[in-house]
């Protein structure tokens, strides 16, 4: 399995990117629906979910899951968030799975990211083939998505993930089946 | 054949045909009577939708040769005898019939049994080994120990093309009206559409 580099705008880039402090004026509580897929050499998936953010992280509760992820790695990181207020809910069919960590900024002139980590995976593709490998340690999701100001975008889940600590920016995301999902339209719902 | 389990049901009764032609007494009769013996080949499209996701994948059957009635007989008799587990131990020891292909991995087919219809001819096939579990992913997956095989039925017309349905993982049990039950992981049936036989 290799470790997916979810690039310096997820909550890795918690010092860098969305680290610094969430600009402008809060856009939550705000809801989105997305359609993912993923692709392999036989065929696909795709599948529907709905992001509802009721509120994003706040700078204090944001730099106690950096420090715990700096200090104690994967494992404090999963007790930290586990400990984190609820912030939203992903929803996929009738599971609704709760995100303890949500961040965004703005990017470019009108555009911004969207990132948020949930408390327990959504699920773990590739599981069901008959050599799969365990699942155990894949404790959370991370999804990250671009929004502009009309209200579309794109983005990539990693269903099940583990966070570890390394890589240039600091936090690696080690993706369960090795390719995240591909979010392919991202819509905001009107309020 | 019967399915079971009111999650599988569903998936089940998708299959009632083809463990039929499965279970049918070897000695009710031989294969089809037009012989369209092996090798043949088969392409086509498995699909599944559940509640929260549809999926699909491309496939290839390749048949090398029907199974003879001796070895036909010979698993249904492990079946009666030893339940599901003489039942794979004897579909392990059956010669090859052919190979089902699901993208780059290929699965060994030991049970490959044909059928004249009104309109063409049943062909049920079963693995040595599951394809996939369709709906482990969840976080709250059943336990995929027992599920030793896949099975599937293709319905076939004169032309060359059908349709059909396969419990990509299953457990075959003895019982039911025709003594056998198919058991399927899935809790919801996967389709096979768009089965051409290809032309050599």
């Amino acid at each position: 399995m290799r470790a997916v580099r979810l690039t310096a705008s997820l909550l890795l880039a918690l010092p860098l990117a969305l680290g610094a402090s969430q600009a402008g004026k809060s856009t939550a509580p705000e809801s989105f629906r997305a359609n993912g897929e993923i692709t392999g050499v036989a065929g696909g998936v795709a599948t529907a979910m709905t992001f509802q953010i009721d509120k994003y992280t706040s700078d204090a509760d944001h730099d106690a899951l950096v420090k715990a992820l700096k200090d104690g790695g994967n494992a404090a990181f999963l007790a930290a968030i586990k400990k984190a207020p609820k912030v939203g809910v992903l929803t996929i069919g009738k599971s609704a799975i709760d995100i303890r960590w949500a961040r965004t900024r703005p990017e470019g002139t009108d555009h911004r990211r969207v990132a948020f980590v949930t408390d327990r995976p959504a699920f773990f593709a590739g599981a069901g083939a008959a050599d799969a490998k365990p699942t155990a340690g894949y404790d959370l999701a991370v999804v990250e998505f671009t929004i502009d100001a009309v209200g579309l975008g794109s983005g990539t889940m990693a269903p099940a993930a583990k966070v570890k600590a390394g890589g240039p920016n600091g936090v690696e995301i080690d993706d369960y089946s090795g390719k995240r999902i591909t979010l392919t339209t991202v819509t905001r719902n009107v309020k | 054949m019967r399915l079971l389990t009111g999650r599988s049901r569903r998936a089940l009764a998708a299959f009632t045909a083809a463990l039929v032609v499965a279970s049918i007494p070897a000695s009710a009769g031989a294969q089809s009577k037009k012989k369209t013996t092996g090798p043949e080949t088969f392409n086509g499209k498995a699909k599944v939708q559940t509640g929260t996701a549809v999926a699909d994948a491309t496939f290839t059957i390749q048949i090398d040769q029907y199974t003879p009635e001796k070895d036909l007989k010979a698993m249904e008799a492990a079946l009666q005898s030893g339940g599901s587990t003489g039942f794979v131990a004897a579909l392990r020891k059956a010669p090859v019939a052919g190979h089902l292909k699901v993208g780059d991995k290929s699965f060994t087919i030991r049970w490959a049994r044909q059928k004249d219809t009104p309109k063409g001819r049943v062909i049920s096939i079963v693995t040595d080994s599951p394809v996939y579990f369709v709906g482990a992913g969840l976080p709250d997956a059943q336990s995929k120990a027992g599920f030793d095989v896949a099975v599937a039925q293709l319905n076939m017309d004169s032309a060359g093309l059908g349709d059909g349905s396969i419990a990509l993982a299953a457990k075959v049990k003895p019982g039911g009206q025709n003594g056998v039950e198919i058991q399927d992981y899935a809790s919801e049936p996967v389709k096979l559409a768009s089965i051409m036989k290809v032309i050599s």
